[in-house]
């Protein structure tokens, strides 16, 4: 049933895409060039504390950045700052061009970045001395995460106004992805906060509420975003309809149900009934996976993503292949054999890294390759359109490396654990130190990615006025005094 | 899927779905543990250093390369005979041959006979020829087996045998604390530690109802690489994690599992020696130096090293300081931390999660 079915005026008309373009520019650009330089943060972060998996004695004086801080800094400055950031710019500018209607209320927008910029910031300042939480995945402080659920609301008020503000025959289902990841980032991070950090339950009923917040924010928060960019850009850049919306709307709720009970380890500390609902849950994670995999093969049909000469639709593509790689790994979970070997090695680690630097940062980056430089006036496009191909590149080799590290030499660390070898330890150090080179390729990767923001802004933002116009001008005048 | 707010709605459903299922279920059941089940397996919270250690823990992130999480396994029962009971025969019946066989059956029995027999001597109308077969026929078999054996023979077999009779009998005349021990914990195995419930449950019910026997059943683990090779005693439940201010179950394993490192790790100085360098002492380890957490000062000429000054030792059983040339103090903040760690125990027996038994003993990385 449409909209317009149960009302009897006619949708207003659509905005016209410079107009909607031009509505997002300040506080959607904002949001990206934020995204990249958390992405620099993450991965250099990240980078460091893996440093210490090769020289335990660097940096060891320090009690600010011992192994444990790092790496929960890089993963709230990844989570957080670059998948916050860039996840929520789309969405607005998605939302907005799926509704037809400019961004409402972009002050707001702009009040909201400033907030959940400044969450996150506390929280690389609160984790650095010593205030995190102790769950791995979450490690937010209180005073964090209330800047950034008050800035996330801001953000989300104005795109809920976008959202209503014009009736459509038909809601595309990337519209269903970006407001569920909307409504579920409140519901995850309110939970955890107030049962984890605020008033907290006793330990032993952190655990379960922990694992759901941490799995709840991958899987449906990171998952609904990343998912929501691949089902509208494949489509829209191979120039086809998007196969099924039944398959689309199979994967949606089931993902929205399933997603929060995934992956919970078989050596859990608690009740076996939730192991087992787990294991059950990851069972049938496979038709989320059938859902969205078969809908966008079919929908792609013929056409090689990973082959294809448009940038954005290679992102979407390796994304598209990571996502169903870690469902495949979800999945894989309904094994509890699998799933003893490899509970307590760098598989679990490895796959999260995949999921969030292959799949989602690789969504982002296809996605903001295509957005940020429509968001300006006139025909502008990346300084050096080849450098941005370096971002795709090394994030995938990266993404891969970590990957086939994390799985393969897990594998024989699980089997060290459970036969009691003497060896163990270097076997649960092979895969971390060979996951380094992946970590330095996303390092590369985003420097290129902040550079290429920084080059795309200065060239652009302020009409005749940009740092480039003005050097443009500059060497003119002196070309014209030099002829003169 | 085109109605706005069936879409919030069902995104909420769903949402509420899994929040149900990995929230409140599990968190409520785990908020109505109680630390006191009245059996005498009651779990006190942590007080003191022990609980601010908790949070030095927390603050190093030493949760990412150590886990809390002692895994279980599959395991058999051992059933384990604390007294025979009076049907020789049909105990013979229940347990089989292969057990009945054992000298230690036999020798309990002849035990129970001559107690049996000294009490009908006493009794008016005895039949004194009787009483005398049955006490030579358990004085030839007095010395068929070790004295041990014969000590829990005694045990099982639910008599006293006392003086000059227990020597004839092949027991000692006066016997030790550690005999009256043997004896007190005698215990005879009937089922090989494999079998699991379904197997023996009739045997089980024959030994306590038909045979009046009294036994206990020990868990075995079969496969159980924590308790086995990694320093656990037990799979670690829910109820372990009760009193955590924050519970923090680990990520990885690059480091040991800390489940039961104050149970096998006793020695103090040892552990504030692995936090300051664990490589100290020519110990190979890959855990970084947390000197932060402790005072160091140089060490005067000739100085003795204070008496909670941390040290290593050396190859010809001298000790020494774990930083050499210096002297090395725990600050309040280690203290605390080591504190903590050694309240990480898990060799206390839960109803939930019973001591097993292990097959096999090694643990080649125990105290890393």
């Amino acid at each position: 049933m449409s909209e317009e079915g149960t009302h009897n005026a006619p949708p207003a008309p659509e905005a016209n895409p410079e107009e909607i373009n031009a509505s997002c520019r300040g506080p959607v650009l904002f949001l990206f060039f934020s995204a990249a330089l958390w992405a620099v943060q993450a991965t250099g972060v990240g980078l460091l504390g893996s440093l210490k998996m090769h020289v335990p004695g660097f940096l060891a004086d320090f009690s600010h950045l011992t192994y444990g801080r790092l790496q929960a800094n890089s993963w709230v400055a990844f989570l957080y700052g670059f998948a916050g950031n860039a996840g929520l710019g789309l969405t607005l500018w998605m939302l907005s061009r799926l509704r037809g209607m400019p961004l409402a209320r972009p002050g707001f927008v702009l009040a909201g970045a400033f907030l959940w910029n400044a969450g996150a910031t506390a929280a690389m300042v609160g984790i650095t001395m010593g205030d995190q939480p102790g769950v791995a995945g979450y490690e937010l402080p209180a005073y964090a995460s209330r800047l950034l659920l008050i800035g996330q609301a801001f953000i989300a008020f104005s795109a809920i106004i976008t959202y209503f503000s014009r009736r459509h025959q038909q809601l595309y289902p990337s519209s269903w992805f970006l407001i569920a990841g909307l409504v579920a980032f409140p519901w995850i991070v309110g939970t955890a906060h107030w049962l984890l950090v605020e008033t907290p339950v006793r330990g032993a009923a952190q655990i379960p509420v922990a694992h759901w917040a941490v799995t709840s924010l991958q899987q449906i928060w990171l998952g609904c975003m990343g998912l929501a960019a691949i089902l509208y850009f494949i489509p829209k850049i191979t120039g086809r309809q998007l196969y099924s919306r039944q398959w689309a709307a199979f994967g949606f709720w089931m993902l929205l149900i399933l997603g929060g009970w995934v992956n919970l380890n078989s050596g859990s500390p608690l009740p076996v009934w939730s192991i087992k609902l787990s294991q059950y849950a990851s069972g049938l994670f496979i038709f989320v996976l059938i859902a969205i995999g078969w809908n966008l093969r079919q929908t792609a049909k013929g056409v090689p993503l990973l082959g294809s000469n448009d940038l954005t639709l290679q992102c979407m593509g390796f994304a598209l292949g990571a996502w169903l790689i870690t469902a495949l790994f979800t999945f894989g979970n309904v094994y509890s054999d699998w799933n003893s070997l490899l509970q307590f090695t760098y598989a679990g680690t490895a796959v999260r890294q995949f999921f969030a630097w292959g799949f989602f940062a690789m969504a982002m980056f296809g996605a903001v390759y295509y957005v940020a430089p429509r968001l300006f006036i006139g025909e502008v496009d990346w300084a050096c359109s080849g450098t941005y191909k370096w971002i795709f590149r090394l994030t995938a080799i990266g993404a891969v490396v970590i990957l086939l590290a994390g799985l393969g030499m897990s594998y024989l660390h699980g089997h060290a654990l459970q036969a009691g070898s003497a060896e163990v330890l270097k076997k649960a150090l092979m895969p971390m130190r060979i996951a380094f080179l992946g970590e330095i390729l996303f390092f590369m990767s985003s420097l290129i990615f902040l550079g290429s923001m920084a080059c795309l802004l200065f060239r652009n933002c302020c009409g005749e006025y940009s740092p480039m116009a003005l050097i443009r001008k500059c060497r003119a005048a002196k070309a014209e005094g030099g002829a003169e | 899927m085109n109605k706005s707010p069936w879409i919030f709605l069902g995104v909420l459903f769903a949402l509420s779905l899994s929040w149900w299922g990995m929230v409140f279920g599990p968190a409520s059941q785990a908020n109505a543990a109680k630390a006191d089940l009245g059996d005498g397996t009651s779990l006190h919270p942590r007080s003191g250093l022990a609980q601010q250690g908790e949070q030095i823990y927390r603050e190093n992130g030493c949760y990412y390369c150590h886990t809390r999480m002692a895994t279980g396994g599959t395991f058999g029962y051992e059933i384990q005979i604390t007294q025979l009971g009076a049907d020789k025969a049909l105990t013979r019946e229940i347990i089989g041959e292969e057990y009945a066989g054992n000298k230690i059956f036999e020798k309990a029995y002849a035990f129970q006979a001559v107690a049996a027999a000294q009490d009908a001597a006493t009794a008016e109308g005895a039949d004194v020829e009787a009483t005398k077969a049955t006490l030579e026929q358990a004085k030839a078999f007095a010395n068929s087996i070790e004295t041990e054996d014969s000590l829990i023979a005694l045990g099982i077999s639910g008599v006293t045998i006392e003086g000059d009779l227990a020597g004839e009998l092949g027991l000692p005349i006066e016997m030790s604390d550690a005999d009256k021990s043997t004896v007190a914990d005698a215990t005879f195995a009937v089922s090989k530690g494999i079998e699991q419930w379904d197997e023996i449950k009739d045997r089980v019910r024959a030994l306590k109802d038909r045979a009046g026997a009294q036994f206990k059943l020990l868990p075995v683990a079969d496969d159980w690489p924590d308790v086995v090779y990694w320093g656990a005693r037990r799979q670690s439940v829910t109820r372990d994690f009760l009193h955590d201010v924050h519970a923090m179950p680990g990520v990885m394993r690059v480091g040991p599992d800390l489940s039961n490192v104050g149970g096998r790790q006793l020695d103090l100085n040892a552990l504030y020696a692995k936090i300051y360098n664990s490589q100290a002492g020519g110990k190979s380890s890959h855990m970084p130096p947390y000197k932060y957490l402790f005072n160091v000062r140089s060490a005067k000429e000739g100085e003795e090293l204070p008496t909670n000054a941390v040290t290593v030792s050396t190859g010809d059983g001298f000790k020494q300081s774990v930083e050499p040339d210096f002297v090395v103090t725990p600050t309040y903040k280690s203290r605390a931390l080591a504190a903590y760690l050694q309240s990480l125990r898990n060799d206390r027996g839960l109803p939930e999660a019973p001591l097993p038994a292990v097959r096999k003993t090694s643990n080649p990385e125990e105290g890393e």
